[in-house]
């Protein structure tokens, strides 16, 4: 390379040439699953007309069969990234690469609190019920997030003890969750259908909401990306730059933990995309800088939820495979290699 | 005076591991030493502003409290010894990781520390040496006027020790305060100004090398009796026996 430059300028624009190849690719691969969803289903349609017509069914509230693919196409495309997204923050405030909504038990705490509020109420997947739901999952979620961190700080916090500990929380909270349903009579099968992870109703309401708090949480993150950096390394250098990292963890625990509370209230279960996208991103960026994480991760986990939702709907004609159960075999694997990985570095 | 310490106290979980010490120091490069568990590091904390504290801390005659913490990162720079980081983290990352470094005196400290070939290098594939210097490179760049480098010799090569001590004596030429946590009275007591040595939290002296290692206190804090050669202007500390 040039040789007036000094070694660390070379490492800049390295890292940053890496990114923006990165990130280049990445979004080519989601724009063409994205139009690879909008063309397929039931019927093949020319994804560009589906696109177009969907829109304007969008604007004038007359949703047709256009609309619906480019809401449900849209939805897979949010709900990946707002998983990416709170994965990221998830392993950035426990310091633990395994960490992830799903892992740590956040998704069956909500799980559990929405199912449990719907056998209370009686009535099920009323449209009122969507406030209800989407708080009542967030408290869920919350609770079941703590209990993880208070268990695997009584084992010592090592990142399998946090993955075990998410485990325990998270297999109780999701049984506890089957069990209300048995007790509503009606839409039991939407109701299991929507437990297992499910973009079958997309509605444009929870894309609104979940497009405003993935913007706010991006934002949040964005502004605190170098004591969040400095997070991966040690507590005394967040202090250093003047931040409170018992403060940082709260407020990204909390983030991390609404935004993927509004993804269970209305479409169930995923799992491990939290996991799999960050920890792609960084591999392939070779770099754990925020600014290039970020983004990148929020990028393939769309890439990821929507190749999962795209596979779902086309893999058995007519039937409608449960996302999660596309988007675990997906990501389990790398959880795995996650796991091999740390050992190998001694963790 | 930089540093002003009267009756500082720390705790941990109601245990004083620092115990109402009182001490002063001036712009200089400062040992700080003491057997395992002494307080050193803890005391490093507090004048970083680290950890809480009871008593009175001045640092350039104002009050530790009463600077923000913005001012406070910039005056006042603890390195630490070694980290775990996550995975994926490169020695490059790391050391770009503060905004408050200058990019100029970072280019100086990898030339200095020899990382040019490692930054991209994971910090899960470095070794603890490469680590340390990495540290040090990204907490020497911040250029605060009070720098704690805690137990900065304890991983690096002889090389590096040297290197890293006589850049020291150049930095407190120029107006800084290097406090240097360490064991390792060779060589670092050729290089330093000052000696502070810590027993179970007390201050047990403060006075420059040539009287502390003709007091009894080496002998006293470590346990061990020493031989002590006084050498063109260096010393050569022997451990010979178990006190
Ligand atoms: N976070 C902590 N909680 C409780 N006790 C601690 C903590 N850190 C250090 N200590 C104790 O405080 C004492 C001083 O520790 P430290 O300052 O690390 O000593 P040194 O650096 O001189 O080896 C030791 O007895 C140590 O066990
Ligand atoms: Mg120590």
């Amino acid at each position: 390379m040039c040789p007036l430059m000094s070694s660390l300028e070379i490492f800049v624009l390295w890292r940053k040439r890496r990114f923006l190849t990165t990130l280049t690719l990445s979004a080519l691969i989601l724009a063409i699953l994205f139009f690879t969803h909008l063309s397929l289903g039931y019927s093949v349609m020319n994804p560009l007309n589906v696109l177009l017509s969907g829109i304007t069914q969008l604007i004038t509230g007359s949703l047709g069969i256009e609309g619906y693919r480019v809401l449900r196409a849209l939805t897979a495309v949010v709900v990946g990234a707002t998983l990416a997204l709170s994965g990221y923050l998830m392993q950035l405030s426990t310091k633990n690469p395994l960490a992830d909504p799903y892992i740590l038990g956040v998704s069956s705490g909500a799980l559990f609190a929405v199912s449990l509020t719907l056998s209370i109420s009686g009535y099920v997947l009323h449209p009122l019920m969507i406030g209800v739901r989407t708080i009542t999952a967030f408290l869920g979620g919350l609770i079941a997030y703590l209990a993880t961190l208070f268990i695997a700080s009584k084992a010592g916090m090592s990142p399998t003890s946090l993955v075990l500990a998410g485990v325990a929380v998270g297999t109780f909270f999701y049984s506890a969750s089957l069990l209300p349903q048995y007790f509503i009579s009606r839409d039991i099968h939407k109701l299991i259908a929507w437990s297992m992870g499910s973009f079958v109703s997309p509605s444009a309401d929870a894309l609104i909401l979940m497009i405003s708090a993935l913007l706010l949480t991006m934002s949040y993150a964005f502004y605190v990306r170098h004591p969040l950096n400095n997070l991966q390394v040690s507590d005394d250098f967040v202090k250093q730059l003047g931040w409170d990292p018992a403060r940082l963890r709260r407020y990204s625990t909390l983030l991390a933990s609404l935004i993927t509370s509004f993804t269970v209230a209305w479409f169930g279960v995923i799992g491990f995309v939290g996991l799999a996208a960050p920890h792609i991103s960084r591999r392939v960026l070779k770099s754990s800088e925020l600014v290039f994480v970020l983004p990148t991760s929020i990028i393939l986990g769309s890439a990821l939820l929507t190749a999962s939702d795209l596979l779902s709907k086309v893999l058995v004609a007519g039937v409608e495979i449960p996302v999660n159960v596309i988007a675990s075999m997906i990501g389990a694997p790398v959880l795995a290699l996650a796991i091999v990985e740390l050992r190998r570095y001694g963790y | 005076m930089v540093i002003e310490a009267v009756k500082l106290s720390v705790s941990y979980d109601n245990t004083q591991v620092i115990k109402e010490v009182s001490f002063t120091l001036a712009e200089g490069v400062v040992a700080v030493v003491g057997p395992n568990g002494a307080g050193k590091t803890t005391l490093l904390k507090a004048i970083s502003g680290l950890v809480s504290y009871a008593g009175s801390l001045k640092i350039m005659n104002k009050d530790l409290r009463d600077f923000s913490a913005e001012e406070r990162a910039r005056l006042i720079t603890y390195v630490p010894p070694l980290v775990d980081v996550m995975p994926d983290m490169s020695v490059g990352d790391l050391i770009l990781s503060d905004p408050l470094v200058s990019k100029e005196l970072l280019e100086e400290y990898i030339e200095l520390f020899e990382l040019s070939s490692l930054l991209k290098r994971r910090l899960s594939k470095v070794s603890s040496g490469e680590l340390s210097r990495a540290l040090l490179a990204k907490g020497l760049s911040k250029n605060s006027k009070i720098v704690a480098l805690d137990e900065p010799l304890s991983h690096i090569d002889l090389r590096f020790q040297l290197i890293l001590l006589k850049h020291l004596r150049v930095l407190s030429k120029g107006g800084k305060l290097i406090l240097v946590a360490s064991n390792q009275l060779n060589p670092l007591l050729s290089y330093v100004d000052r000696v502070v040595a810590l027993k179970k939290g007390e201050v047990v002296f403060t006075g420059d090398v040539a009287s502390f290692l003709r007091s009894s206190t080496p002998e006293r804090i470590y346990g061990v009796k020493f031989e002590v050669v006084f050498k063109d202007g260096y010393v050569d500390i022997i451990p010979r026996e178990l006190a």
